[in-house]
């Protein structure tokens, strides 16, 4: 019974109800509302072998199958598409008053703050040549937190001292600030900026079209996740410049809208050509050897790599060696770039029917894990397209 | 996408039709076939215009044997535009389709200004100094003295149009204005008196809701419109507001100040015709004695205004003797203009019916009544006979006559109001004499009477049957339809409680009290914090928003909407309005967010009349008003599929049935028992929700189930097992 039937039904009564109502709701903590709300614990069932699951999937494999969709067309479409393997990619984190809402438990701005980390480990392992910075908007003003760069230690400690909130926030700011910083980065770099934007409005001291204009002209691709409703603003922005805008739902939404940022976008086509860069594949030292360091100006002893150009120390790979600005990589790491460039072809539907087909007798059992498709009974379950 | 509808071939333009259009064409179609007037309510979004358009064209091309013209009529000269834009991507599908047997001529129909191609005319600022430009260079004496004089400037345009003559025509085609100002250039020929002169032949025509309502303009522009038509009236939810707004007149001390400057104009006109050219003022004399107001066919470009009394009312009588020489007629003016200005001084608001205010300016002014009748006509011909052609320096004295006319014209249905100040400042005197008209019904009959049928159509009718009441008419159909939407992209709720659970209301008795003026401050402050964008917020009338601004002022409630979003605000000042509009908007599309408090006005002066008149009840008609504004507002929330919107009504009134029933259905049918009876906070929550649902990207096809877009095959199949129907009902 919902609290306006029952003032309904009590009519006169309804003044002393209502402290009633108040210690009711008060009485559940806030993390336990959520769940006592949508009733999760329905929806889920035991199967023969013990496990939970979901009762309802359709839902489930209804996105999944479109994802699919949407995939097999991509390819179908542009057989070869360019990806931008070498990013500098900006995360501009709002840290306005409307960070502290509540909403996101416990706050708006901590729960950014944990997937922005999540994120960063998660992109340096899908991108390694790439490179990220992090900027801070606070009280109408932008501030460069870190500069670009390829460790993810550096920038999660940068991001963890800085959090608090205050202020406005100011999207055209951030943008001529990152638009600035990303504009002096090599051609073949693709320019991205990733806005967290918890704010609803942006307090601009210009006009912001002519910002979106400007990042439009130096290729910058803005893409922008709200964290509580849409504005128009941010579509405009993702809409000219390429990128793309979502809005989370809930926390796990919101780490799912952010791990999409994490593999690389197909390029845009205009900017998209062919580069020879050069690169250095430096030497790691030996166990016992001493020397300075040239990116903390300290000796250390031990692990370290050697430019092949000038001779110079880093501690770690990738970074842009200090004193030749030659880029230094590992070849794992290039290798491991790779593989957005060929993905692996998309998977077949297999319907049951075809199942029962008996030239096909040899492939009713999955190639990974040797269980059948039919007893699985889901016809999504694929096989591997051997073309 | 071609279908069958009964015993019609529809070429509808688009691949896919949804299914609310399908169902409008339907009714529509039956309203054509049994030649009646119908009322149709559709949401704004769903396509109204081109469902029309298509329906009526094909009805055409079907059954060629009676050929109906289209005369539609929007309330803007955008929405024209907007019109006859999907018109010409309908024509050109059905040329497609039909080859040239589907050609017709349709064209936009619109004042001098906007379709004028004369650079030098168009340089003056506004409507009426353009229209007074154009009659200085095509006034017939003016070209009958360039004739032999090559230094007086006429217009080359309208020179080039008239010596084409009968082979000034426009090609089979759809003309918006542009394309005529283009085809104008391009000939060479003046594209207003082109279009004015086409509109009699052409199949579609599409101009503003005055050409039709307004006598004043109906008169001369619509007046060989044949009987078979089919007019349309889009937008039509405040259409007894424009056909009283056709009838009313408002004279302020500033008219009476210019027409007194008028009058002693046309009086050194008198004097010097008498001293150059004595004979034409005794011609004129002379031709009023015969009987004769006007000087038989006026050639077009003089035409004039025409008489802002119906038809049907006008006397087809000779001018009275008392008003036939100039001088004479001046100085009735005179009195008249002096009467009024003593009626402008009172301290009290007066109200008056039109007999006792004749009856009285006979006893103090010393005019009949006839002749109050016959001084627009009179007028209009001494205009005529000096000759005088800028017209928009007299048009306080024109107001002056309309006034004479309509109060000597129409003893029912009026009243004289006179206020000696705006009632939100009382200090500052600023008296208005309106003679306002109570019966929408007036204005509006010609057209039901005339035309074979009416259509009157717009996103917001309800509650529909009180239309055919107001404006005295019997629709052969009157239906409302509701949208089928892919998601719930409407919001509304009621909310009754503030945040510390007291009910809020603007009910009268209850406006004053500071609790409910903070609560709703309250309920502001939290929108405003989490509604990205735009807020529109609507007042009941000036007066309590001047009121309750005032107060969130004091108590820092502003304040702090300021933080988050800009505040504008509505005047009664149109420059002013449009100007806050005009931010408003920026404001929102650049990020900073906006709120706009506006004004959701009622009229009351009308009530006791139309309960005299067509048994409405005063209450009755207040809550159609309210809501018929609050639906208003709300209705423009969406403008397509794709759209989404929050509406709240603040007011525990609503959350009454007798008063939410008269909402359109198709927010009732999105308003659910859950949301009905809300305190703030809990309208929070929802509105947080709803905006985080919306934002997610928009599936345009809709998912399982639940089809909006519905295919040529889905169309066939649905007719052929006939459940076409059940979706429909």
């Amino acid at each position: 019974m919902t609290n306006s039937e029952r003032k309904r039904l009590n009519g006169e009564a309804e003044e002393e109800e209502e402290d009633e109502d108040d210690n009711l709701n008060g009485g559940l903590e806030a993390w336990e509302r959520s769940y006592a709300d949508d009733r999760s614990w329905e929806a889920l069932q035991e199967d023969e072998s013990g496990f939970l699951r979901p009762i309802d999937n359709s839902a489930f494999y209804h996105a999944q199958y479109r994802r699919r969709l949407r995939d097999r067309s991509l390819v179908a479409t542009t057989a070869r598409i360019q990806k931008g393997l070498i990013r500098y990619l900006y995360i501009v984190i709002d840290l306005s008053r409307a960070a502290a809402e509540m909403d996101f438990r416990p706050s708006r701005m901590a729960v950014v703050a944990k997937q922005v980390e999540a994120f960063v480990r998660e992109f340096f392992d899908q991108n390694p040549l790439s490179q990220i910075g992090l900027v801070t908007v606070k009280d109408g003003v932008a501030n460069c937190l870190t500069d670009l760069g390829g460790s993810p230690e550096s920038h999660i400690k940068a991001l963890m001292g800085k959090l608090g909130c205050s202020g406005d926030s100011s999207l055209q700011n951030a943008l001529d600030l990152v638009q600035g910083l990303l504009s002096q980065i090599p051609s073949y770099g693709h320019r991205e900026v990733l806005i967290l934007y918890s704010a609803l409005s942006t307090c601009d001291p210009g006009d912001i079209m002519e910002t979106i204009q400007k990042c439009k002209e130096s290729k910058i691709r803005c893409s922008v996740i709200g964290l509580s409703a849409e504005m128009f603003i941010c579509k405009h922005l993702c809409q000219d410049t390429g990128g793309s805008y979502s809005v989370a739902l809930d926390e796990s939404h919101f780490k799912e809208l952010i791990m999409e940022h994490a593999p690389p976008p197909p390029a845009i086509a205009e900017f998209a050509i062919a580069n020879l860069i050069k690169m250095g594949f430096p030497q790691r030292a030996g166990e016992g050897s001493i020397s300075i360091c040239s990116c903390h100006k300290e000796v250390k002893v031990g692990v370290g790599y050697t430019c092949p150009r000038c001779k110079a120390r880093v501690c770690e790979l990738p970074t842009d060696c200090r004193i030749c600005g030659l880029q230094l990589v590992s070849s794992p790491h290039l290798a491991r770039s790779y593989h957005h460039l060929f993905p692996i072809a998309p998977f077949d539907e297999v319907t049951p029917l075809c199942l029962n087909d008996p030239r096909n007798r040899s492939r009713s059992t999955c190639f990974g894990c040797q269980q059948s498709l039919l007893s699985s009974g889901k016809w999504l379950c694929g096989k591997l397209c051997t073309s | 996408m071609i279908f069958k509808l009964e015993d019609v071939t529809v070429y509808f333009p688009y691949d896919n039709i949804y299914p609310e259009q399908y169902s409008y064409m339907l009714e529509l179609k039956r309203a054509l076939d049994a030649k009646g007037h119908c009322l149709l309510e559709m949401p704004t979004g769903t396509g109204k215009t081109i469902a029309l358009l298509s329906l009526i064209t094909s009805y055409v091309l079907s059954k060629p044997e009676n050929p109906v013209k289209l005369i539609y009529c929007t309330r803007t000269v955008h929405e024209m535009e907007k019109t006859l834009a999907e018109l010409k991507l309908l024509h050109n599908y059905q040329t497609r389709h039909l080859g040239p047997a589907a050609k017709i001529l349709a064209i936009g129909l619109s004042s001098r200004k906007n379709l004028c191609v004369n650079s030098r005319v168009l340089a003056a600022e506004n409507r009426d100094s353009v229209d007074a430009a154009c009659r200085k260079r095509t006034a017939s004496w003016v070209r009958a003295l360039a004739a032999e004089n090559p230094n007086i400037e006429t217009c080359e345009f309208f020179e080039n149009y008239e010596k084409a003559a009968s082979a000034a025509v426009l090609p089979p085609g759809v003309y918006t204005l542009q394309d005529l100002r283009a085809f104008g250039k391009q000939q060479g020929w003046c594209p207003y008196f082109l279009a004015r002169h086409m509109v009699q032949f052409a199949n579609v025509v599409v101009y503003s809701y005055q050409y039709l309502l307004d006598p004043k303009v109906a008169g001369i522009i619509s007046k060989e419109m044949q009987k078979e038509s089919v007019v349309v009236f889009d937008e039509a939810h405040n259409i007894d507001n424009v056909c009283i707004e056709a009838l009313s007149v408002s004279v302020r001390r500033q008219t009476l100040e210019g027409a007194t400057r008028n009058l002693s104009r046309i009086n050194q006109e008198i004097e010097r015709f008498k001293a150059t050219d004595a004979g034409r003022l005794r011609a004129e004399y002379n031709r009023l004695v015969e009987g004769l107001a006007l000087r038989g066919n006026l050639p077009i470009a003089d035409a004039w205004l025409s008489n802002p009394a119906l038809p049907s009312d006008i006397l087809k009588e000779a001018v009275p003797g008392n008003i036939r020489r100039a001088e004479h007629f001046l100085h009735v003016l005179r009195r008249l203009v002096q009467y009024l200005r003593g009626r402008l001084e009172t301290e009290n608001v007066e109200k008056e019916g039109p007999v006792s205010f004749v009856a009285s300016i006979t006893a103090h002014a010393g005019i009949d009544q006839k002749t109050l009748r016959f001084c627009y006509e009179r007028l209009h011909s001494l205009m005529l006979t000096l000759e005088i052609t800028d017209t928009d320096e007299f048009l306080h004295i024109q107001t002056i006559c309309d006034f004479a006319t309509l109060v000597g014209t129409y003893t029912r249905g009026f009243s004289i109001i006179i206020e000696p100040f705006d009632e939100r400042m009382p200090h500052i005197p600023d008296p208005v004499l309106q003679l306002s008209c109570h019966d929408a019904s007036l204005a509006v009959k010609p057209v039901f009477d005339r035309f074979q049928s009416v259509v009157i159509t717009s996103g917001t009718l309800s509650p529909i049957d009180l239309y055919p009441r107001l404006l005295n008419f019997h629709p052969v159909v009157s239906r409302s339809f509701k949208m089928s939407l892919t998601r719930d992209c409407i919001c509304p709720m009621v909310l009754t409680r503030g945040s510390d659970q007291l009910p809020v209301s603007t009910k009268f008795d209850m406006r004053s009290d500071p609790g409910v003026a903070r609560n709703y401050g309250k309920l502001l402050v939290e929108m405003v914090s989490i509604v990205p964008d735009g807020i529109v917020c609507f007042f009941v009338s000036y007066s309590y928003m001047d009121e309750i601004i005032a107060t969130w002022n004091d108590s820092g409630i502003l304040k702090e909407i300021m933080q988050h979003k800009l505040v504008f605000i509505e005047t009664q000042d149109v420059v002013e309005t449009t100007l806050a509009l005009d931010n408003y908007r920026k404001a929102c599309d650049c990020g900073r967010g906006a709120v706009f408090f506006s004004v959701a006005r009622i009229l009351l002066a009308r009530l006791e009349y139309l309960r005299d008149t067509f048994q409405i009840k005063e209450g009755d008609f207040l809550t159609f008003d309210a809501l018929r504004q609050a639906a208003q507002c709300v209705g423009r929330v969406i403008r397509s599929k794709a759209d989404y919107g929050m509406m709240i009504f603040a007011d525990k009134r609503y959350s009454r049935h007798d008063k939410r029933s008269k909402l359109p259905g198709w927010i009732l049918s999105h308003l659910r028992d859950a949301h009905l009876n809300l305190s703030t906070d809990m309208a929070l929550h929802i509105a947080r929700e709803f905006l985080r649902k919306m934002a997610q990207p928009y599936d345009k096809a809709g998912s399982i189930g639940r089809k909006t877009l519905l295919s040529q095959a889905d169309l066939e199949k649905m007719t052929n097992d006939g459940s076409i129907n059940e979706m429909l009902y």
